[in-house]
């Protein structure tokens, strides 16, 4: 089994955040990166694949020189082997080129298995995995939250208001994985020790003209409101209604 | 809650490595995600949370340094950093991993046999056996050279006889390292959980570390086999150079008890109204707050020299006494200016601040009281002891 797991360096703004001058990026003075959440879970899941069913796994990343430190945190973790497309630029990629880029550079090494975050945590464009599985003509399902696999298949499975879609699909095949489909192990002391020793692939890419151009980034409003809904047992159905309204039951 | 971003005002990061960062990050996720959720409520019933063990354990952070016995053979800045993080979210938690690895595992390791060494190691290190250090006794503290337990040789045995107290791990601890005066001369001892007349007590009714284990150790015709003694170490210089290996720890764990309350207050006071105007904006609220970033950068910058030394193998004692020194008077500081800038929220648990605030009157007394440290620096300084 060969498994590949595709990540992003992301900002680790621990809550707030705030912009540069000119709008155009979040100011990552002083601010850590970390792997993003669903893609996290992806390396996890790319992990116990290999450790029940044998094989290898490859992490990915399109990114700066300095996101070697993310591809060493997933080896740290488990994962056997890195590929870094260096771009330096990586922000200012949109999802149609870094799906390219990746897609060129995977076609030939004959993964059975392709995972991604379903949507990064900066960017959120939902878009990397399928557009992959697109450029290679694979089946692809989005926002699992199970996976298992069987004899050449897999099952994937996606939680629904209701209950679960269940998909069985041939591999090779891509799919998109969310946070709760696993909980990520950290990474030991002595994987980070070895992780050092591990050589990354590195390729360099460039830019395609974009289909997407950011033109500047608006920071929501940081508003608190307040709303008293009433007191004791009277305040219950108007609660309800309130948590019926943001979607929490 | 939110995860711990930590404080990196002189940008010192850019002076970590990529595995010093990533072993800061990965304790610091950790104790985001499975002591923060607990801490408070193991504080208040006194309560060591003995249920991270393996999960320390996993993560490589017992024996740490050790390139041998499985350790991963992490450098001084990175098991620094570690300290710092476990501190972040409780003494207790720092003190257990820095007991376990300074003051059982070191001692074993730099004194022990090849036989203790190799029984002993791999339990501690995968947390499978838990060790505490008994120097202290209720007589004597920070004069442990005038300890009373004795140890008599009796055959192919030793008998222990003494009373060790405020030791951390003595309820846990699956081995004891015994101090105690053979002819006259301070020896180390191992005292396996069991051995009898070996018992030990928890402490009660501490208002400070509470989710540490503190205890004593009665040795009462305790009768050891005679390989249980450790061969290297013969005289108060054992005992003293492993307690220079917790106080490396305590000096970075101090900067991470100061980062949790500055972090939290500084929240607090952007939010907090009165007056019509948030908290930070007055100028005595500033100033506390400017006060407190600059020593936590000071004790930042001391302690990765600190680690650059202890790595280059060219450290002296008086320099960690000084990093302990300053590292945890200027955390208790801190701690305090902050438990006051919370105002009666901040006497609650429901604030980390006075939870650090009450560990850290510990941490200023023990491994060698602030005093205590201040004469070593003293008798460095001019040559003369002034401890007697
Ligand atoms: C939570 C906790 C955990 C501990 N864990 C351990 C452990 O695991 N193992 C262990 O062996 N011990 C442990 N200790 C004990 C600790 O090391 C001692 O408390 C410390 O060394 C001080 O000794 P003492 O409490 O007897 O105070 P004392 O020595 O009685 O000191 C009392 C006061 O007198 C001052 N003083 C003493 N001598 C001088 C002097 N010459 N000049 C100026 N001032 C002086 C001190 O600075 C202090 O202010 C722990 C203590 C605590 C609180």
């Amino acid at each position: 089994m060969k498994v590949l797991v595709c990540i992003k360096r992301v900002p680790d703004t621990g809550g707030g955040f705030k912009l540069t001058s000119d709008n155009m990026r979040v100011d990552t003075t002083n601010v850590g990166f970390a792997i993003s959440p669903h893609e996290e879970c992806a390396v996890e899941e790319a992990i116990r694949i290999i450790e029940k069913h044998g094989g290898s796994s490859t992490v990915l990343t399109l990114g700066p020189q300095a996101a070697q430190e993310q591809l060493r945190e997933a080896i740290a973790k488990g994962i056997t082997s890195a590929i870094l497309l260096e771009a330096e630029d990586y922000e200012f990629w949109d999802p149609a080129a870094t799906a390219h880029a990746i897609a060129e550079t995977v076609k030939p090494l004959g993964f059975d298995i392709l995972l991604f975050g379903n949507e990064s945590a900066d960017t959120c464009n939902y878009q990397v995995g399928l557009r992959v599985a697109h450029l290679l003509d694979l089946p692809c399902v989005t926002g699992i939250k199970a996976l298992e696999i069987q004899d050449g298949k897999a099952l994937a499975k996606r939680e629904t208001k209701d209950g679960w879609e269940v998909y069985e699909v041939a591999l090779p095949a891509v799919f998109t994985v969310k946070e709760g489909i696993n909980t990520p192990r950290h990474p030991s002391l002595r994987g980070i020790m070895s992780a050092k020793k591990v050589p990354i692939e590195q390729k360099k890419v460039t830019k395609p003209a974009p289909q997407l151009v950011r033109k500047a980034l608006k920071k929501p409003q940081e508003g608190r409101h307040l709303e008293i809904l009433g007191q004791g047992v009277d305040a219950v159905p108007k609660i309800i209604e309130k948590l019926r309204e943001v979607g929490a039951i | 809650m939110t995860n711990f971003v930590g404080v990196d005002h002189f940008n010192i990061d850019e002076l970590l490595t990529e595995e010093q960062k990533l072993i800061r990050n990965t304790v610091r996720r950790f104790v985001d995600e499975e002591v923060m959720p607990i801490i408070k409520d193991a504080f208040e019933a006194g309560r060591f949370p003995k249920e991270l063990i393996p999960k320390i354990a996993a993560l490589g952070l017992l024996g740490a340094t050790l390139k041998e016995y499985g350790g991963a053979g992490i450098d001084s800045i990175s098991y620094g950093l570690a300290m710092q993080e476990l501190e972040r979210g409780d003494t207790a938690i720092r003190s257990f991993c820095s007991v376990q690895n300074g003051l059982v595992i070191y001692p074993i390791y730099t004194f022990g046999s090849k036989e203790q060494k190799d029984y002993w190691l791999p339990k501690l290190m995968r947390g499978e056996a838990v060790g505490c250090f008994g120097l202290t006794e209720p007589e004597h503290g920070s004069d442990p050279g005038a300890m009373d337990t004795v140890a008599e040789r009796d055959g192919d045995s030793f008998v222990l006889n003494g009373v060790k107290s405020w030791i951390t791990n003595a309820t846990l601890a699956d081995v004891a390292v015994v101090w105690a005066k053979l002819d006259g001369v301070v020896r180390g001892f191992l005292v396996e959980k069991g051995t009898p007349g070996f018992t030990a007590v928890k402490i009660e009714h501490k208002m400070s570390a509470r989710a540490s284990d503190t205890g004593e150790l009665y040795l009462n015709n305790c009768r050891i086999p005679k390989e249980n003694m450790l061969p290297g170490a013969e005289g108060l210089r054992a005992p003293l150079m492993c307690l220079n290996q917790g106080r490396y720890a305590i000096a970075w764990g101090a900067i991470g008890a100061a980062m949790a309350c500055y972090t939290e207050v500084v929240e607090y006071a952007k939010q907090r109204i009165q007056f019509d105007k948030p908290i930070a904006s007055f100028q005595l609220v500033q100033e506390k707050l400017a006060d407190m970033l600059t020593e936590i950068t000071k004790a930042q910058l001391l302690c990765l020299r600190l680690g650059q030394l202890r790595d280059a193998g060219t450290i002296k004692p008086a320099q960690i006494s000084l990093a302990k020194r300053n590292n945890v008077a200027m955390a208790l500081q801190i701690a305090r200016m902050a438990r006051d800038l919370l105002g009666a929220n901040g006497i609650t648990l429901d604030y980390q601040t006075i939870r650090h605030m009450l560990n850290l009157e510990s941490v200023y007394t023990l491994e060698g009281t602030h005093h205590i440290q201040t004469l070593i620096l003293g008798q460095d300084i001019t040559g003369i002891s002034a401890f007697k």
